[in-house]
């Protein structure tokens, strides 16, 4: 694959990902006591898809260029680590109640980012049914 | 929220996202252990930078519609949102358990979430301290 063509695949999946967690932070409400819940749910989806994708891309399904656009562009985009940490330390600063919602936070993001690989794991190494015209 | 700021998150994700590729690939090749190092360097580094930008773009986490929107939307949420990621970071940990380190991918989720937080705490404090 060449370099330009490479660096092409990323932008476009990262600014597809990114523009997708955008919407969900219009779509999605933060919680009662400031709960994050629209980062959570980026990072899971993210989580989910690139166990997933990776998980096809090991099957050979899918080719290198592909693989690339989806893992490291649209789920890399789509996720974010920043805006986790940084909703976590503004919840531990504001009162008692927020850091027990910000230790919740990133109790249930860790577990459910990882099952959500798991499980992107295995749904992606299922074999498909064969098509009644093949 | 409008159809520029869409654009603006769209630029920054693709700018951020290629930045991480770049940088993952340029520690890949130097560093060959089994801990992940490049996606731990751009998430604390990506968490340093958000605490300090946002107090310093005067960001109100619970509106996001006040001052400094355009600045919010490119690098915040664009650029920030897309160097960084929580995805690579767990695929990361699920590859080591499956190959037999199961600690260090324990150890390397609790490091990851414990020095980000220790960051965009050092970021925040250091734009405080330039008012």
């Amino acid at each position: 694959m060449k370099l330009s063509f490479a660096i092409l695949l990323v932008f476009v999946g990262g600014a597809t990902g990114a523009i997708a967690r955008e919407l969900l932070m219009l779509f999605v409400p933060t919680l009662s006591h400031g709960f994050p819940l629209d980062i959570l749910v980026a990072n899971v989806i993210a989580s989910l898809l690139i166990g997933f994708s990776t998980a096809r891309h090991n099957r050979k399904v899918t080719n290198d260029g592909w693989h690339l656009m989806v893992t490291t562009g649209i789920a890399g985009g789509l996720s974010t680590f920043s805006s986790f940490t940084y909703a976590t330390s503004v919840l531990m600063k504001a009162s008692m109640t927020g850091a027990l919602v910000a230790a919740a936070y990133v109790l249930i993001s860790l577990v459910m980012g990882y099952v959500a690989v798991i499980i992107g794991m295995k749904i992606g190494g299922m074999r498909e049914e064969r098509s009644p015209h093949s | 929220m409008s159809a520029a700021d869409v654009m603006l998150v769209g630029l920054g994700g693709g700018l951020g996202s290629v930045l991480r590729w770049w940088i993952g690939r340029l520690v890949g090749e130097r560093y060959k252990g089994h801990f992940p190092l490049g996606t731990f360097l751009i998430n604390i580094s990506g968490s340093l930078v958000i605490g300090y930008l946002s107090v310093l773009f005067n960001v109100d986490w619970d509106n996001r519609h006040g001052h400094g929107m355009v600045l919010n939307a490119l690098v915040i949420t664009g650029v920030l949102g897309g160097y960084t990621t929580f995805s690579s970071m767990q695929l990361d940990a699920a590859r080591l358990a499956a190959g037999q380190h199961a600690r260090l991918a324990a150890f390397y989720l609790l490091l990851s979430v414990a020095a980000g937080l220790l960051a965009a705490l050092a970021g925040a404090a250091l734009a405080g301290v330039q008012d």
